[in-house]
């Protein structure tokens, strides 16, 4: 079960509905690194009442919109909530007001300048969106391809950061390995718009998703796989409003990959190591998506799997999640640092996640508490296994 | 009140200590939503400053330098509770104490765990069953409430049918008192451990708690579909009485169930009554002779229908979840009050007599606390955003409460809100009693002022009985529909 049972009416009305019961609190990263109620869901929501339920403006102010960007988008207080609050999209529509009352934090405007610029999050022009597979054998086999069997939609961060490139330099291997007929949207990928919908926009996210649909409707393909987990999130939650009757399978990759190990397409070969798995919080709780990478990892022979002491619906976000970087660096590292603490516990040598962010914020927190625990996205382990 | 020494704690705790407006607003309020019109010009409840200590000696510290200007203080960790338990009265320094967390030391041999005092229950809880321990009693806002709270609360919950109250599982504490020692308290030393159960932070900062745990041994649950009240108590009276004892009653009267089931929160029997879950912890005959128990009083109450196991898992797994009733609000008011357990019966036709003359619907659940005692919470719903009529509402609580007077019941907790009915809650002289002891432990009166002990003035049991009989009145003629 995730996130997407949770109910939701409107900002008002949730805000009365908040019992105030403090269950949140415990499992609200940001509220556990920072400490004040103030941090908590159930501070938050207590003013938001005040602010659009009481119609109390006055409470509007710096301070407040400060607390409401520190927020990874988690889900973990949702999942938590005594009332069945859909918190996750509480916070989306608390943030779209602020942005509508022209509070928007600074952080976001850069972010916000480059999607609206090159339709990705960096100031990279989105024609060079393929320029991470230079190193692959045939890089022209990436260019959209009409009929092909599979759309593999890379993500701005693995299209456009070196290290996260790995990721996506992986899952193009093991599917030519698989000999999957597949493709990529290349320069006409856009930005799955979840940058846009966690920082106020969701009138822009949906532009940006309706073109990627159009897309993909037009190369007549009907398989999708993602594999960073909030471009997954955010097509398995916004794309059916444009499909319009197309059918169109949306799949995380580790979804598509234990399908082709189990299929006898893809054969794993052994390793000896302890691995522990981190689940993305946009891949596992708000997701649904706890299995697959947990079934790969156990179809490594030699592997023992140690679980995290949070895990599946009650796991620790990495503090990568809901633009709190481009807010706050320092909270997502105190966050990160919270979850290396658990890593180290269970005494693993391997870290994987099926997530290029939460790699990210692992890896340089891993390295600065000099941990020799390796990190690695789902797709390097198969990739160093590979038969 | 000195600012000088307020500036001054403000400089030693750094980022730990906060004068923000944000924070005081926040901290000025727990979950009862009572209306500013009715807080603000009686009350003082925006702290002056609010300091997170990490340690002991940093409670102790505080403290002292509070007591030595007449400061007051109010101890805060989850903020549970609905009466303003955690929430000054008089400004002064909040200590928000939720830095104190963690296990100290488990004494698997002798059966018992010494842990922080704001630990959360479910997070000690947790920590416990990693080990096949668990705890032997809970409240039923486990993921909320701290340890040290609940002590503070008195402590009846889920479990404490088979195991008592929470107090009763308490070797010992450690305590700041009031003039800023620290101290190891048992039932042996002076001030005694009872002393402090129900105290609600007036007469020191519990810091530590050991506490006994019990084997984590596997569960069986029974829901069962009783259409009478009068019959439910006999059931609940026959399990009481049989071979093994439930660990744990809980019954949602017909109006609570049909209130979730309208809100598509309960799949239990679409036929009118209430539910009755029987929870068992035990080893493998037990669990079997509850079988045995369950189908006896089948074959007795021919009514008594047993439901489903996946109903009655369900019902479990969503024991710390009443509170999702909310949804059909959006706010809830209510009372919460202990009752005997032959009394509930007379007390649910009684409030169901009254919602007929105040056109409202009262919900209740019940949840069996000892052979002889329930915890009872009666509500219904409101709306906040009609402050007039939402405080007029507030009346009915009265109500509920009186109801439950009449039947043997007193409130559950005091704090301020419930200061009213101090008379139905303590006798005269248990009352002597208890202000003997604050007045041993806090003579300057620092510690949590303005609970527990008297009623302010505005809140008089005469003044505050007239106001609620008006309002009732009001709510009576023009409440239709409210």
């Amino acid at each position: 079960m995730s996130n997407h049972n949770k109910t939701y009416n409107t900002l008002e009305q949730e805000s009365l509905i908040c019992a105030r019961c403090g269950y949140c609190r415990g499992v609200c990263p940001v509220y556990r690194a920072i400490g004040w109620e103030s941090a908590s869901p159930r501070g938050k929501l207590s003013i938001a009442r005040q602010v659009f339920s009481l119609k109390d403006q006055q409470k509007l102010d710096d301070e407040f919109v400060h607390r409401v960007t520190q927020c990874t988008l988690c889900g973990a207080c949702a999942q938590a909530c005594s009332t069945d609050i859909d918190l996750r999209r509480l916070y989306m529509d608390l943030r779209e007001r602020i942005a509508g009352m022209g509070l928007a934090p600074k952080g976001y405007t850069a972010l916000q300048a480059n999607l609206a610029a090159n339709r990705n999050i960096t100031n990279f022009a989105n024609q060079d969106r393929l320029d991470w597979a230079q190193d692959v054998d045939d890089p022209e086999q990436l260019e959209p391809r009409a009929g092909a069997e599979v759309c593999y939609f890379v993500g701005c961060v693995s299209s456009f950061f070196p290290q996260a490139s790995e990721v996506a330099l992986s899952v193009t291997e093991i599917l030519t390995e698989a000999k999957v007929d597949f493709t990529t949207l290349g320069g006409d990928e856009w930005c799955c718009g979840f940058p846009l919908l966690a920082s106020g926009r969701p009138d822009e996210a949906r532009e940006f998703m309706q073109h990627n649909v159009e897309r993909i409707k037009a190369l007549d393909i009907h398989t999708f796989i993602a594999s960073c987990p909030s471009c997954y999130h955010v097509w398995h939650q916004g794309a059916p409003e444009f499909l319009d009757g197309y059918k169109l399978e949306i799949l995380h990759s580790t979804e598509y990959l234990i399908r082709l190990i189990k299929e006898g397409r893809l054969t794993l070969g052994e390793m000896e190591a302890r691995i522990t798995y981190h689940d993305p919080c946009d891949l596992g709780r708000n997701g649904g998506v706890f299995d697959a990478p947990r079934a790969i990892i156990q179809a490594i022979e030699g592997v023992e799997l140690v679980e995290l002491a949070h895990n599946r619906m009650q796991s620790l976000c990495c503090g990568g999640g809901g633009n709190l970087q481009s807010v706050d660096a320092e909270l997502a590292g105190a966050i990160t640092a919270m979850r290396v603490e658990e890593i180290k516990a269970t005494g693993a040598q391997i870290v994987v996640s099926a997530c290029q962010q939460c790699e990210q914020m692992l890896s340089a927190a891993i390295r600065k508490a000099g941990l020799k625990v390796k990190v690695m996205d789902i797709s390097q382990l198969i990739l160093e296994v590979l038969g | 009140m000195s600012t000088m020494t307020l500036q001054s704690i403000q400089e030693e705790y750094g980022d730990r200590a906060t004068a923000s407006p944000l924070e005081r607003e926040l901290y000025s309020r727990d979950l009862g939503p009572v209306p500013a019109l009715m807080v603000d010009p009686l009350f003082r409840t925006r702290p002056d400053l609010i300091v997170r200590p990490g340690t002991t000696e940093e409670i102790a510290n505080l403290v002292r330098r509070c007591g030595a200007e007449g400061i007051p203080v109010t101890p805060r960790a989850g903020a549970s509770t609905v009466f303003f338990n955690a929430v000054p009265v008089k400004a002064g320094v909040v200590i928000d104490l939720n830095a104190l967390t963690g296990v100290v030391a488990l004494d698997e041999a002798g059966m018992t765990v010494t842990v922080k005092a704001s630990t959360t229950w479910s997070d000690l809880e947790a920590y416990l069953n990693a080990g096949s321990l668990a705890c032997k009693t809970v409240p039923s806002s486990a993921p909320a409430a701290t340890i040290g709270g609940w002590l503070c609360m008195m402590g009846h919950g889920i479990g404490s049918l088979k195991y008592g109250s929470l107090l009763s599982q308490v070797r010992s504490i450690e305590a700041v008192l009031p003039d800023g020692t620290v101290k190891r308290i048992s039932r042996t030393t002076e001030p005694s451990l009872d002393w402090f159960a129900a105290s609600e932070g007036t007469l020191g900062i519990i810091t530590e708690v050991e506490l006994e745990v019990r084997p984590l041994r596997p569960m069986r649950h029974f829901l069962l579909h009783i259409p009478d009240n009068h019959a439910a108590v006999q059931v609940m009276n026959l399990l009481m009485a049989a071979q093994v004892m439930p660990y744990n009653l809980h019954f949602s009267d017909s109006c609570f169930v049909r209130a979730m089931q309208d809100l598509g929160l309960s799949q239990a029997s679409p036929n009118p009554g209430g539910l009755l879950l029987v929870d068992y912890e035990g080893g493998t005959d037990e669990l079997a002779e509850a079988g045995i128990t369950i189908q006896k009083i089948l074959k007795e109450y021919t009514s008594v229908t047993l439901l489903s196991e996946s109903l009655a898992q369900t019902e479990w797994d969503e024991r710390y979840k009443s509170i999702r009733i909310k949804r059909g609000g959006p706010a809830v008011l209510g009372g919460e009050l202990l009752l005997p357990v032959n009394s509930l019966a007379g007390y649910l036709d009684d409030i169901r007599k009254m919602a007929d003359v105040y056109s409202v619907n009262f919900l209740s659940y019940a949840h069996v606390v000892s052979p002889e005692q329930a915890l009872v919470m009666s509500m219904f719903f409101a709306d906040e955003t009609k402050t007039l009529q939402y405080i007029i509402n507030l009346s009915l609580v009265k109500k509920i409460q009186d109801a439950g007077y009449r039947h043997g019941g007193c409130p559950y907790g005091i704090g301020l809100w419930n200061t009213p009915y101090l008379r139905r809650i303590y006798s005269s002289s248990q009352l002597t009693v208890i202000r003997e002891r604050k007045r041993k432990l806090d003579p300057l009166g620092i510690m949590n002022p303005g609970k527990v002990y008297r009623t302010p003035f505005m809140l008089n049991a005469l003044n505050f009985s007239l106001g609620m009989e008006v309002l009732a009145g009001v709510r009576r003629i023009f409440g239709k529909g409210w």
